[in-house]
Formats: structure tokens, C-alpha cells, sequence
């Protein structure tokens, strides 16, 4: 026979090692969709994060800061002032937004002027015009001018290069832009995205190593027997390693193209939301190739399936005790926990948030398997205490998924909590910064004093009237190097601010402002500087430096600028003022009542103003849309891993068939064991939900206020949300119950007894 | 003759394989007085353990009628849901069962599986640790079932039986799967306390010797004897 192996080997070893799957077919099924959902859930995540991160990066770029032809006189420009600035020769070209009577607005273009931008013309809006313009946003120039509009205006753009002295006389520059920046909010929430991505590859892998070790250990007894037929282990190794391979490349392939089409149908919302905000089509459908993602899934499959055979020597080498276990998942949850809470940068929290992590997966099995016997020992009835060394069983044998879900709880605990506070507080920040109706800039030139006095005048005999002046312009900090900080100079001091939320407060702060006693700063500042309220800041305005106390610090989560709020009356004359504008809220009387005072005051045909309930709305689309996208995407990982708790419990449970099946030949009544089956089930589960709780919320402590300080000097405040705690719960019983109920069919069918002594292995308790 | 603990008359079991009809069982009839011991034989697909799970109520006869402490039970008699309650209430109590092997919880010890047994049926636990001794084995009482031989499990198996004082005990090839210096060990003791205990015992076997041990027998394989 010996002499005869050889050559039957290259058959034999297959078909004797998959002959596995021919018994267990569902295995094998199991095994590849537990793959394909793998690999469709983490490329959806990260198409999804590069898109997003494509679509802003792309959103930057067409919508930054360009300038702008304006009339000295503060005149609306008109087709002869193209005519004499191109005639002078300059590059300029003509942007025309057209209002029509009904429908968006319109942005007329003409591409022919729109090439002397050069390189300008490969990005952003200008990117637009390398297509033909079919009439949504941007149209040509030519149509825009024929559309009977409700309202027009036309902009004269030039190249960034342009400089004043370029032009003729009565022009100057300035900056012009489309719509507000999303800015780091934007970045922030990119990180997140990321950090989930690698979250759910670590969720995903976990899945897919219980999956297999289960099949594994299921196909010890025919590796044994082809050992004793004269094959070596490391022939059986290879052969594994050949069928993970074929059956990962399989997998990971449509796995793949479900994942960018789940990520596609799912982006394509945010990106309608994208365009809707920045006019322009923004939304870069292109996320990540397709090499990538299948060589990482591959990767992850074959280590988190084959990880111990390759590594065997060193697990041999490496094993530890229980003990020892316990203790160095201490050691490591101990160190992630100091690190996460002094970390100076953030590689140094996601070491933490790993080393938690790892900590956590290790100790929750150990922790969990010790309580349960401590539980056992103390329980008087014997069925109480089979009931909890039982439970100590089930969470040895299925540490894995049960790690995995309760990662996944976690997750999802961390992600709910940080979009919900996102949104609350994108939300009250985007309304108390856009808390005036509307926003008038106040055109060049123009006397904003005479502007002021003419709404002071009103103010008795307009109700609802409400408004404030703001002066932008620079400041240095001295005591910082002379660092350049944005000022914000409000007068007066009034409600329209008074709302806003500060982080730290002096006491009656808004008066002390408005008496001109003091300054307020955003959070980057007060971060990066370290300064806090109470603490005096010396301050340059225009030419003369001036100390003045900290009353307020608030937060600004858009800009990573340090920004210093002060009350205008107090600016000195040389203040160089570089933008000014009025927030108005105008009451009764009717916005029109204000801006035909306005354009009589300052002699103009047309005001530049915004209506900021549009800009809200607008603004928070993408952000709904984003954060339902990272909802869904957390969610579906949960389910990926409850569906693998649920399957192996189910497999796991029927093992232990037998055993549910004594307690009914011992006398015990059908409902009363699927009653103790149920209970175990919901103890397993509703147990680990519980565990995940401690984490979820340490997570969303790093991601609020470790992560974003770090990565953009500004905190999230931290607010956890208890309902959705319940939800998770009654998630992970219903999980329970599912496996109670499937267990209860098998109870229902004769069950087999272990065959053999060999199977009352030590695994058995 | 001693007074009847177990009547059987006419009981017939059929299970369907495939498309056929297989009967199992048909018209069997017999009688087992207190502290009387029965050896069933036959070979492999005979209804040995079909006969022992219809005699404990884990399957429901076709046909017939089954006397056991006091109460009887008629295939198709009363509701199903009572029946159950009834059969689970003698099992619990009054009939002990031991099975080839896996007869105790992995995760209990030795005398925890012990005392299991005992507090289902409504004894008191508190003896558990003298059945182990009695059974030779009482120093192993701390023991999982994976830390001892089949043949100190099959002990343990016993203790249990006996530890809930069942009017009959039930044995389904109760050393099968021991050598045969420890079936021979197991069933001595077997006998020596059924013996003193004066419970009835009905055993499946293939083994000749262990079913002269008994004192009535019934071959499977030739109903004609009965």
C-alpha cells in the first residue's frame, strides 16, 4: 500500500479533505456567505469612505475661496464691464446666476473665456465645463441670458493670480465663493468613517475565523486518520491553505462588487445631498479600485482561517494559561485605558483604542465563563447551577462571535451616539450661527455706520426686528508669537447672539461683552493656546495692543482658525476692516421693507444677501445623508455579526442536543428545558450586550473627546443616549430568542448521543 | 408471583423509513413484578430501545396499553399534553434510565450530576455522596465526567439511578461500550443493587451472560417466546 500512496496522493488528500463539505454542505455555504457578507460590508465601508472623501476633497476645490471683479462703486456689473476689463486685458470670466420664475437656479458660463483660468479649469465647478452643458446646473452663458429669471446677477471671475494692479481703474478685488465650506466637519467625520472601516474588518474577521474553526475542528478526526494513512501534517496544511485560497478568491470577487454597489446605491443620496448644497456635480462616484480591496480580503481571510497553522510554532510557544491570559488582557485593557486618556497624538489613541480592544476580547470570555461559575457555586439548585456551568461552556466555545458582536455592539453603541451628537450639535451650532433670517453683505465702500443708524431708528417701530453689524477682519496675538487669529467684531451685542452655547463661561458674560469689558474665543483657540476664562489675552487690533479678560469660550466646529469675538464699538479707527456684513431677522415690516432702505442708503441696484434658512437646509443634507450612511453601515455590520451568533449558537446548541435531551429522560416537562434553554440563550446574549455597554461608551468618550481634539482642536460634547441602549438590548434577546427557538425545534427531534467516549473531551464542560 | 409493577399488553410501534412501513414492535405483551429483573435481546434493529423509550414514554405506542406504578396509558388515550405531564412525572420520579454512555452532565462533577438526579426526583440530595461511595467511587466526587474511565461514568450513572429510588430502572446496553473486566464489574454491581433495592430492571443487551443475570428474558428477534 505504501508504494501505491504516492501516486494516488495528488487525488486522494482532496477528496478525502472535502469530502468534509460534501457531508456538510451548509457549511461550506455558511462559510462562503460569511465571506461574501465580509467582503460586501468592509469594501462598502471603505468605497463609501474614499467616495466621501473624493466627493469633499473635490467640494474643496471647487467651491475655495476664488476672486472676483467688483465695481468701485458698489454698481451691479453689467455685460460692458466684461467688454472694457477684457478689452484692458484681463482674464476674467463671466458667471451668470439666473434665478428662474420657477425652478433651481441656474449658472451661466462660458467656456471658451472659462480656459484662460488654466489649470483652474481640471477641478471643481470649472471641471463641469469639460462636459457638454446640458442645462443642469451650469448652461451656457448665452441660454442663462435668455431665461426669464425672477432674479440675476452677474459675477466677473478672475484666475488667483490676478492682482489688483492688473485691473482698470474702478475695479478692485474680491473674494468670491459659492457657499459655505463643510470644512472639518467634513475631515472629522472621514476619520470616523476610517476608524469604523478598520473596526469592521476586525468585526468581519472574527466572524470568519469562528465560522472555520468550527468546520476545523469538525475535520480533526479525518486529519488524524490521513495522518495514520502516511500523510504529513504539513501536506494537510498546504492543501488548506489551497482551499481557503480558491474558496476566499470565489468569495471575495462578487464580494467585492456587492460591496461598491451597496456603496454606490448608497452614495448616490449623498451624493444628490453634496450637489444640492454646492450647486455643482460634486459627487465622485469613483471610490477605490478593485485590486486592493480583494488582495486586503484575501489577506484577512487566510489569516484570520489559517493564522494558527501558519503561526503554530509560535502559538506552541506562546500559549498561556487561563491565568496568565486573564492577567495580560488586564495589563493590555489597563495600558489602552492610560494611554487613550493621555495620549499627545492620535496614532497614540487608536494604539489605545487597539490595546482596549484586545483587552476587552480576551477578558470579556475569561470574565464572563469565571462569573458564571462563581454563580454556579453559589447556586443551591442543582438545575440553576448545570444552568451556569453550561452558560460558562457556551461562552468558551463561542468566544469568538460572541467577541465579535459584542465589538459590533459596541460599535454600534459608539457610531449611534457620535452621529446623534453630531447632528444635535451641527444643528444648534449651524442655527445659532445662522440665526438671523438673512444675511446682507454690505457692498464695498458702502457706510455700514449709516446702515446701523437707519435699523437703530427702526427698531421702535418695527416689532420682530432683530439685528446685528459684523465687522471681519484680523488680529494678532502677541503673547502667541504673534499669531494671526480671525476677529469677529458684533455690535450690538443683542439676541441674536445671546443664544449662543458656550463651553466655558465668566459670569454674565453677554453684558460684560456688550460693555466692551472683555472678548470671547472659539475652542481652537483656547486648545491651542491653552488659555481659559478669566485669563487675560493681549490683543492687537489695527495698531495698538490691548489686554482684555477671556469671558466665554464657544465652540466652532467648522473652522480650524482661531477666531476671537469681540464687541465692535470697542475696534479702534486703524482697524482694517476686510468684510462687513448685516444678520438681520426682520420682524414685521418684511425683508424687502429693509433691503430697499439698504439699496437707497448705500445707492445700489441689488444687495448681495442669503437667506439662511436655505443654507441650513442645504447644509444639514449632507450631513443627513452621511450620517445615515454610517447608521446603516454599522447596523449592517450588527446584523452580520448577530446572524453569525445566531448560526453558531444554533450549531453549537446542537451539540449539546443530547444533553437538553437527559434533562427530558430525567422527568423534566418539554417547556420547562426549552424554559431553561431560553433563559441561557437570553443569559448569553443579554449578557454580552451588557459587557458591550462599559465599551460603546468608552468609545464615544475616545471618538468625542480624544480623536476630534486631537485631529481638530475641537471636542463634541458627550452625551450618550440610554434609549438606544434598550434598543441594543432588546436586540441581543431577541438574538437569544431566535436561538432559543431554533434550538427548540431541535429539541423536538430525536437527538443523537456523542458516539464515543472520545467526544467527552475536556471541551465538553 | 410477586405483585405487578409493569403490565404491557398489545403494544405495536411502526416508523416509517423512506417510503416503508418498518414494524418495529407488534402485539407485544408482558408482565414485570416488583424487584423483577428482564433481559431483552435481539439483534441490532430488533426495538430494544425503541421498547425501553416506549416504556418511559419518550415514543408513543401505536397500539396497546402500558401498566405502570398504578397508572396506565393507552396509545391514543387521553390528551396528548396530559399523557406527557404523566410520563414526565414517572420519569422523573419512578423510572430511572441508563444509556450505553453520556448519561451525565459534562459540565457538573460526578456528585453534582449525582445530586441533579436526586433534587429532579424529589429525593433528598444530601445522600448523593454516599450512592458514589457505594458504588465504589466516592473519592472521585469532585471529578468531571472527562477526568474518569466509561467504566467510573457508568458507576456514576448508576448512583444517579439509584439515588432517586426508582421503582424501575431502565438499561440500555448499560456496559456496552466497557471492557470486560469493567462490565463485569458494573454489572455486579448492577444486580447487587437492584438486588437490595428491590426495584424492578429491564435491560437491553447483546451480551448472553449479562441476560442469564436476568431473571425473565425476552428475545426481540423471536417474539414467539413471549
Amino acid at each position: 500500500m505504501k508504494g501505491f500512496l504516492p501516486l494516488f496522493l495528488p487525488f486522494f488528500i482532496p477528496r478525502a479533505l472535502f469530502s468534509h463539505y460534501r457531508r456538510h454542505p451548509l457549511q461550506l455555504v455558511a462559510l462562503a456567505i460569511m465571506i461574501l457578507l465580509a467582503t460586501m460590508l468592509w469594501t462598502g465601508v471603505s468605497h463609501l469612505t474614499s467616495q466621501a472623501r473624493a466627493s469633499l476633497n473635490q467640494s474643496e476645490r471647487a467651491v475655495a475661496e476664488r476672486k472676483q471683479v467688483v465695481r468701485d462703486d458698489g454698481q451691479a456689473l453689467v455685460v460692458e464691464d466684461f467688454v472694457s476689463l477684457r478689452l484692458a486685458g484681463v482674464c476674467v470670466m463671466p458667471w451668470l446666476e439666473v434665478t428662474p420664475e420657477t425652478g433651481n437656479r441656474l449658472v451661466g458660463i462660458d467656456p471658451l473665456a472659462a480656459h484662460c483660468f488654466g489649470d483652474g479649469v481640471e477641478t471643481g465647478a470649472f471641471q463641469a465645463l469639460d462636459q457638454p452643458l446640458d442645462g443642469k446646473p451650469f448652461v451656457d452663458i448665452h441660454s442663462a441670458a435668455g431665461i426669464s429669471a425672477r432674479e440675476s446677477r452677474l459675477f466677473l471671475l478672475v484666475p488667483e493670480i490676478a492682482q489688483a494692479t492688473d485691473l482698470p481703474s474702478n475695479y478692485h478685488l474680491k473674494i468670491f465663493s459659492t457657499s459655505p465650506d463643510t470644512g472639518e466637519l467634513g475631515d472629522s467625520f472621514l476619520l470616523n468613517l476610517e476608524a469604523l472601516g478598520v473596526l469592521v474588518l476586525l468585526i468581519t474577521a472574527l466572524l470568519l475565523r469562528s465560522v472555520y474553526l468550527l468546520g476545523l475542528a469538525q475535520r480533526r478526526d479525518s486529519f488524524a486518520l490521513l495522518h495514520r494513512f502516511g500523510v504529513s501534517p504539513g501536506q494537510v496544511q498546504r492543501w488548506l491553505v489551497l482551499e481557503i485560497l480558491v474558496l476566499a478568491l470565489v468569495c471575495v470577487v462578487p464580494g467585492v462588487w456587492l460591496g461598491r454597489w451597496l456603496a454606490a446605491g448608497l452614495g448616490s443620496g449623498f451624493g444628490q445631498a453634496l450637489d444640492g448644497l454646492f450647486d455643482i456635480p460634486l459627487y465622485a462616484g469613483q471610490g477605490q479600485g478593485w485590486l486592493t480591496p480583494v488582495l486586503v480580503m484575501l489577506a484577512v481571510v487566510v489569516i484570520a482561517c489559517l493564522g494558527d497553522l501558519l503561526l503554530l510554532r509560535f502559538r506552541e510557544r506562546l500559549s498561556l494559561s487561563v491565568l496568565a491570559r486573564a492577567g495580560l488582557a488586564m495589563v493590555l485593557l489597563t495600558a489602552g485605558l492610560v494611554i487613550a486618556w493621555l495620549a499627545p497624538s492620535l496614532p497614540w489613541v487608536f494604539i489605545a483604542v487597539a490595546l482596549v480592544f484586545a483587552g476587552a476580547g480576551w477578558l470579556t470570555p475569561t470574565a464572563v465563563t469565571h462569573l458564571a461559575h462563581w454563580r454556579a457555586g453559589r447556586s443551591k439548585a442543582s438545575l440553576a447551577r448545570w444552568r451556569y456551568r453550561e452558560l460558562a461552556v457556551l461562552v468558551r466555545r463561542l468566544t469568538l462571535p460572541l467577541v465579535a458582536l459584542q465589538f459590533a455592539l459596541a460599535m454600534v453603541l459608539a457610531v449611534q451616539a457620535l452621529v446623534t451628537t453630531f447632528e444635535d450639535t451641527f444643528d444648534r451650532w449651524l442655527a445659532q450661527r445662522l440665526e438671523a433670517a438673512y444675511y446682507i453683505e454690505v457692498p464695498a465702500g458702502a457706510d455700514s455706520d449709516k446702515a446701523a443708524d437707519w435699523l437703530v431708528s427702526q427698531q421702535a417701530s418695527a416689532p420682530g426686528l432683530q439685528w446685528h453689524r459684523v465687522i471681519r477682519g484680523h488680529a494678532q496675538l502677541p503673547d502667541a508669537g504673534s499669531q494671526q487669529v480671525d476677529v469677529f467684531a458684533i455690535t450690538p451685542v443683542g439676541s441674536l447672539i445671546r443664544g449662543w452655547t458656550l463651553l466655558e463661561a465668566a459670569d454674565r458674560p453677554w453684558e460684560t461683552l456688550g460693555a466692551g469689558e472683555g472678548i470671547m474665543i472659539n475652542e481652537q483657540l483656547a486648545r491651542r493656546e491653552n488659555i481659559g476664562v478669566g485669563d487675560s489675552v493681549q490683543l492687537r487690533l489695527g495698531d495698538q495692543p490691548k489686554a482684555m479678560p477671556v469671558l466665554g469660550v464657544y465652540p466652532d466646529y467648522g473652522r480650524p482658525v482661531g477666531e476671537v469675538l469681540v464687541n465692535g464699538e470697542t475696534l479702534p479707527e486703524t482697524f482694517d476692516i476686510r468684510f462687513e456684513s448685516l444678520s438681520v431677522t426682520p420682524g414685521e415690516p418684511g425683508i424687502t421693507h429693509i433691503t430697499d432702505a439698504l439699496q437707497q442708503i448705500w445707492g445700489v441696484e441689488a444687495l448681495s444677501m442669503r437667506d439662511n434658512g436655505t443654507i441650513r437646509e442645504l447644509a444639514t443634507g449632507v450631513f443627513d445623508q452621511t450620517f445615515a450612511l454610517t447608521r446603516a453601515m454599522t447596523l449592517l455590520t450588527l446584523i452580520l455579526a448577530a446572524s453569525a451568533l445566531l448560526m453558531m449558537g444554533w450549531v453549537f446548541f446542537s451539540t449539546r442536543a443530547w444533553y437538553f435531551r437527559l434533562l427530558v429522560v430525567w422527568g423534566l416537562p418539554q417547556r420547562e428545558v426549552a424554559g431553561q434553554l431560553l433563559r441561557l440563550a437570553l443569559l448569553l446574549t443579554g449578557g454580552i450586550a451588557v459587557l458591550a455597554l462599559p465599551l460603546g461608551i468608552w468609545l464615544t468618550w475616545v471618538l468625542v473627546h480624544r480623536i476630534n481634539p486631537l485631529a481638530f482642536g475641537w471636542s463634541l460634547p458627550m452625551a450618550v443616549y440610554p434609549a438606544f441602549w434598550l434598543e441594543l438590548g432588546i436586540l441581543s434577546l431577541a438574538i437569544g430568542l431566535s436561538i432559543a427557538a431554533l434550538m427548540r425545534r431541535q429539541l423536538g427531534k430525536p437527538a443523537v448521543a456523542p458516539v464515543s467516549a472520545s467526544a467527552l473531551t475536556g471541551g465538553e464542560r | 408471583m410477586t405483585e405487578s409493577l409493569l403490565a404491557v399488553r398489545g403494544l405495536s410501534k411502526h416508523f416509517v423509513s423512506g417510503n416503508e412501513a418498518v414494524q418495529v414492535i407488534e402485539k407485544l405483551s408482558f408482565t414485570l413484578g416488583q424487584g423483577e429483573s428482564l433481559a431483552l435481546t435481539g439483534r441490532s434493529g430488533s426495538g430494544k430501545s425503541t421498547l425501553l423509550n416506549l416504556l418511559c414514554g419518550l415514543e408513543l405506542p401505536d397500539a396497546g396499553t402500558i401498566a405502570l406504578c398504578d397508572q396506565v396509558f393507552e396509545a391514543g388515550g387521553a390528551a396528548a399534553r396530559r399523557r406527557a405531564a404523566a410520563w414526565s412525572a414517572l420519569r422523573r420520579q419512578h423510572i430511572g434510565v441508563v444509556f450505553q454512555e453520556a448519561n451525565l452532565m459534562p459540565a457538573l462533577s460526578l456528585l453534582e450530576n449525582v445530586r441533579l438526579r436526586a433534587q429532579l426526583a424529589g429525593r433528598d440530595p444530601a445522600n448523593s455522596g454516599d450512592w458514589l461511595a457505594r458504588l465504589g467511587i466516592g473519592e472521585l466526587a469532585q471529578r468531571y465526567p472527562d477526568q474518569v474511565s466509561g467504566g467510573q461514568r457508568q458507576r456514576a450513572a448508576l448512583a444517579m439511578v439509584f439515588a432517586m429510588e426508582p421503582a424501575l430502572m431502565l438499561a440500555d446496553e448499560p456496559t456496552g461500550s466497557l471492557d470486560r473486566h469493567t462490565a463485569d464489574e458494573v454489572t455486579r454491581v448492577l444486580f447487587d443493587l437492584q438486588a437490595r433495592h428491590g426495584c424492578g430492571l429491564i435491560l437491553a443487551t447483546h451480551d448472553a451472560e449479562l441476560a442469564a443475570g436476568c431473571q425473565q428474558h425476552l428475545d426481540l428477534g423471536h417474539l414467539s417466546n413471549v
